[in-house]
């Protein structure tokens, strides 16, 4: 019963002591269990993914259990507990992405690469993901690769994305920050199907 | 505090939370995730309703109502979930408005899309919180026309505890259960939104007070899987009566159906066990319902154990009585036997003139110290020792302890019962580990608790004792090395804790079998307890061993007690006892010219006897048991189907009738007449929380008993909450501890050629026992742990360990 697990791999932070005291430093005494969400993205940063044993590593380092790190992880979709491919392509299925077609958007890309939702291609290039809300409603529907956002993607913007992540590059972005102002035609670099959702 | 609740005027403690200040007033909101003794989180926005106070001026006074002269009513802008809620001055509630109406609605239709409704086949069903509130607080309606969430049916979260995880709706109750009660964080919400489970990292559950969780569960999605489809909520006979698994008289509702206890459930004492109980006491029920039970008498003829009548029993008792002396008959009980059995056996014993009377187990120490504390003392302990294994020994003591690190006063009792939602309860609180101190010669699950640990070596209590003893008198002494060594702790340590208990206003100090099976130790504790001005609570080996002794079964003099009598009497009458587990005190019996055995099962015993009684077991009895605190506690029978047996009154009733007398305790109405005489307590209204006289009071104490442990062995009988004389009947239990554990050191393991997991024979004293191998560096090397019996008591023994017989080599349960 709650016999401490052995470490089979040589702790993440055992080489990384400055950085982690760095990361704690910025929490209060109690509040160590705050400073899991930034060391997670350490370990996901240069491992890609969290291991179960890094979960234990990180729940002992912050005075909590291995599931509350689990859940945690699994809350949020930016974290992943098992290797994901070289683009990690996100498509947000909320509501307002949902309402300017993400369904159709994840249906062709689920159909274009051959996998379904939370899968990895077999040669580890592609990872597809349904996420709940990225934060960018007004330039619904989104669409993340790895760190990158691709707003207002039609299927045309799409085809267009997934061709160039086949040759190995991300494309430059579309910059709609604040598209509503700068308004949908003027930010358009590539034709848009009219038919957005559909076609 | 004045608060207005719909139109009821209510004067209320400062701290209450809003849905009390509505449960006060006689009024209800539904809710889901408050529970009692749980921290209140607002998490399924049930109880809303629409709250108000009046503001004041900078100047102190009411901000005024022109209209009514009163001061103004602020109303919150939204609906305040009522759980969270504190009362204010002047705060008024209203419940019954249709936006609060509205609301309810809403929350119930938005709670049940997920919710699969499959109440006709939910164990649930018919005691649902769901269900209920639903009806109450629904229209009925859903505008959900989409597909459910689909989801497990059946993961076993553990052996005992199965998870639908259709059926959650997500309260946290039971992830909050872990962390705040029994401290062993192992549930949380895995996901977000409507993908939402609960889960756990870990291979399961890990503590010992999981099937509490399926009695808080508000839906059928955590199930006790032992009694899963056994029969439907209405169908169970509901008997709320007393744990007689352990001393402490945990309040649990026993459920049976067709004359079969199917499950028990914890029940509400907020002076004992809140609504808390062990595994132990709710899965260790499964043996009174197996098949091999004695329903009928047995008479042994022409070497024979043949059926027979009740009368045909008793007048051959009463035949073979007659040829014999009165003052040769030993009669013994256990010690889980009720008040009314041991007015039964005091009465037998009085007609037969005999004094060879005894209850057994029995420490060697009394159970009624001086200053014996309460439960509620040990819960609001500021400094505690703790000497044995106490969650083992008395599963909801440990609970009680883990209250007393929190550092929060049980909550006053409401006009509505226990506070739903006590609000100085918080998730994650910080514990107080540094008032604690555990003591034990191997490692126990409370240590993981404790402030300071003691590992004394096994036979040690004495010197550990005496050690604190010597360290109380005078604070400057040091103890040498071989006392340090004795007493498992350093001079520093010894001076530390007593420092802490002599500082302590309520100091508790626990004492487990271990310290009270011995004289000595028992002795130098008490010394201790004096010393430092704490409180004890001492835990007896059994249910109503403290009853037992203040009622005084008790021999008239020490060689006439338990031991005595089976080497000494001529004949014996035992009653839940098995001695003959042991081979030679076996071949002593075969020399009786009487034996009669009342029990449930044919024992060892029973098979050497002339005349076997089938008995009640402790779920079919009526009657009373005083608990560790000296509460008597009502215990009261459930409907189970068990033949003609009887628990010991009826057998007083049969046997006295035999012999043409009306004997005392001849029904427990009878017994009770004897009772409220000696108690002054009408036994036949014993509330269901129990009575704690003030004075204690209790006849001198006939005689005490020799050492019931050895002072030296090789295998240390320990505690057990799976209780061992019952474990092979009790399936469920049994798989999830696997087995009657003989704990066994790595280098031990090795040395003697044992592999955890292997089911091994091995005698113990004179006694074979049959254990599991469970191989751990929680216990010293040298020293090997097994679970205690009625007959083999917890302390040192010596077993042999050169002749370990393995039966069989098996795959370790998990734990």
């Amino acid at each position: 019963m709650n016999e401490t697990h052995t470490h089979t791999q040589t702790p993440f932070f055992a080489d990384k002591q400055e950085k982690l005291a760095e990361i704690l430093s910025r929490y209060p005494a109690d509040g160590r269990r705050s400073a899991l969400m930034p060391l997670l993205w350490e370990v996901q940063r240069e491992e890609r993914y969290v291991s179960e044993e890094r979960m234990r590593e990180l729940a002992e380092i912050v005075g909590t259990t291995a599931t509350e790190v689990k859940g945690v992880m699994s809350f949020y979709s930016t974290y992943h507990d098992q290797p994901v491919g070289t683009f990690h392509i996100q498509v947000c299925s909320t509501l307002s992405c949902a309402l300017a077609g993400s369904d159709e958007l994840f249906d062709f890309l689920s159909n274009e690469l051959g996998i379904v939702n939370g899968e990895t291609t077999a040669d580890g290039r592609f990872s597809l993901q349904k996420v709940e809300c990225v934060g960018s409603c007004g330039t619904a529907p989104v669409v993340q690769v790895n760190d990158t956002y691709y707003e207002r993607v039609g299927r045309g913007r799409c085809r267009h994305l997934v061709d160039a992540l086949r040759q190995g590059e991300l494309p430059p972005v579309w910059r709609e920050r604040g598209g509503d102002t700068v308004g949908a035609a003027k930010a358009e670099p590539v034709k848009q199907p009219t038919d957005r959702g559909e076609g | 505090m004045k608060v207005r609740v719909n139109d009821v005027e209510l004067d209320l403690a400062p701290g209450t939370s809003a849905i009390d200040a509505v449960f006060a007033a006689g009024g209800d909101v539904p809710y889901f995730c408050s529970q009692e003794y749980m921290s209140p989180i607002g998490a399924c926005r049930m109880c809303l309703a629409q709250v108000g106070a009046p503001r004041k001026e900078r100047d102190g006074s009411w901000v005024m109502d022109e209209a009514t002269g009163q001061p103004k009513i602020f109303w919150f802008p939204n609906l305040m979930a009522t759980c969270t809620t504190q009362v204010m001055e002047g705060m008024v509630i209203d419940t019954l408005s249709e936006r609060v109406k509205t609301a309810q609605n809403g929350m119930v239709e938005f709670t049940l899309i997920n919710h699969p409704l499959d109440c006709p086949v939910c164990d649930k069903g018919g005691a649902c919180e769901l269900q209920d509130r639903s009806y109450e607080f629904g229209d009925g309606l859903s505008r959900f026309q989409f597909d459910k969430r689909h989801n497990e049916k059946h993961h076993p979260l553990s052996d005992l505890i199965t998870l639908d995880r259709e059926r959650c709706i997500q309260c946290k109750r039971c992830v909050r259960y872990f962390e705040e009660v029994p401290g062993d964080e192992v549930l949380d919400f895995i996901e977000r939104t409507a993908h939402t489970y609960i889960g756990t990292a870990d291979p399961g559950l890990p503590s010992n007070f999981t099937g509490n969780i399926a009695d808080i569960c508000p839906v059928g999605a955590l199930l006790d899987a032992s009694s899963r489809f056994r029969g439907r909520n209405w169908e169970y006979d509901h008997t709320r009566t007393t744990s007689m698994d352990d001393a402490t008289g945990a309040a649990i509702i026993v459920d049976a159906r067709t004359g079969r206890i199917e499950r028990i459930k914890a029940a509400l004492n907020p002076d004992v066990n809140k609504t808390w109980i062990d595994d132990g006491t709710r899965f260790g029920h499964e043996y009174a319902d197996s098949p091999d039970r004695l329903t009928t008498p047995l008479i042994r003829r022409q070497g024979k154990l043949e059926p027979a009548t009740w009368d045909e029993a008793t007048a051959f008792i009463a035949e073979r009585l007659k040829g014999l002396s009165g003052k040769d008959v030993g009669i013994a009980i256990r010690s889980d036997s009720t008040l009314e059995e041991g007015v039964a056996a005091m009465a037998l014993a009085e007609e037969l003139g005999t004094g060879q009377l005894d209850h057994a187990p029995r420490p060697a120490a009394t159970l009624i110290g001086n200053q014996v504390a309460t439960i509620t003392d040990l819960a609001t302990a500021d400094a505690i020792l703790v000497v044995g294994d106490l969650t083992e020994e008395a599963g909801v003591l440990d609970l009680r302890v883990k209250d007393a690190l929190k550092g929060v006063t049980p909550p006053t009792l409401m006009p509505h019962g226990v506070p739903i939602a006590d609000l100085r309860l918080k998730e994650h609180m910080p514990r107080q580990r540094e008032i604690l101190t555990v003591a034990a010669p191997y490692r126990v699950d409370l240590m993981r608790h404790a402030g300071a640990t003691v590992r004394y070596p096994a036979g040690g209590e004495a010197a550990f004792f005496r050690a604190l003893g010597k360290l109380a008198a005078d604070a400057n002494a040091l103890l040498g090395e071989a006392d340090e060594a004795a007493a498992g702790m350093s001079t520093g340590q010894a001076r530390a804790l007593v420092a802490r208990l002599a500082a302590a206003k309520r100091g508790v100090i626990v004492l487990g079998g271990l310290a009270l099976n011995r004289r000595e130790s028992a002795e130098a504790a008490r010394a201790l307890v004096k010393a430092v001005g704490a409180k004890e609570l001492a835990v007896g080996p059994m249910a109503n061993s403290y009853g037992l002794e203040l009622l005084g079964v008790l021999p008239s003099h020490e060689r006439y007690g338990y031991a005595g009598m089976l080497d000494g009497a001529k004949a014996l009458v035992l009653s839940h006892l098995d001695p003959a587990q042991d081979g030679e005190v076996a071949e002593r019996l075969r020399g009786k010219d009487l034996l009669v055995v009342h029990d449930i099962f044919m024992t060892e015993t029973a098979h050497l006897a002339d005349v076997v009684l089938p008995a009640a077991s402790v779920y079919e009895r009526d009657g009373t048991v005083v608990n560790l605190e000296g509460r008597f506690l009502p215990v009261r029978a459930a409907p189970v189907d068990a033949g003609s047996s009887t628990d010991l009154t009826g057998v007083a009733r049969a046997l006295g009738e035999a012999m043409g007398k009306r004997l005392e305790g001849r029904s427990v109405r009878s017994a009770r007449r004897v009772l409220k005489k000696r108690f002054d307590i009408d036994f036949a209204e014993l509330p269901d929380h129990g009575l704690l006289p003030r004075a204690k009071s209790r006849g001198p104490v006939k005689a005490l008993a020799g050492e019931v442990a050895a002072g030296t062995g090789n295998v240390l009988v320990v505690p057990s909450m799976a209780r061992a004389e019952y474990l092979s009947r009790n399936r469920h239990l049994a798989a999830a501890v696997g087995g009657n554990r003989l704990r066994v050191n790595p280098e031990d393991a090795v040395k003697h050629n044992l592999t955890g997991g292997a089911e091994v024979r091995l005698k113990v004293g004179g006694t074979w026992r049959q254990a599991v191998v469970h191989v751990t560096d929680g216990v010293p090397r040298g020293l090997m742990t097994i679970p205690s019996l009625p007959e083999q008591p917890v302390g040192l023994a010596q077993a042999d360990l050169a002749g370990i017989v393995v039966e069989q080599v098996r795959l370790e349960v998990a734990s």
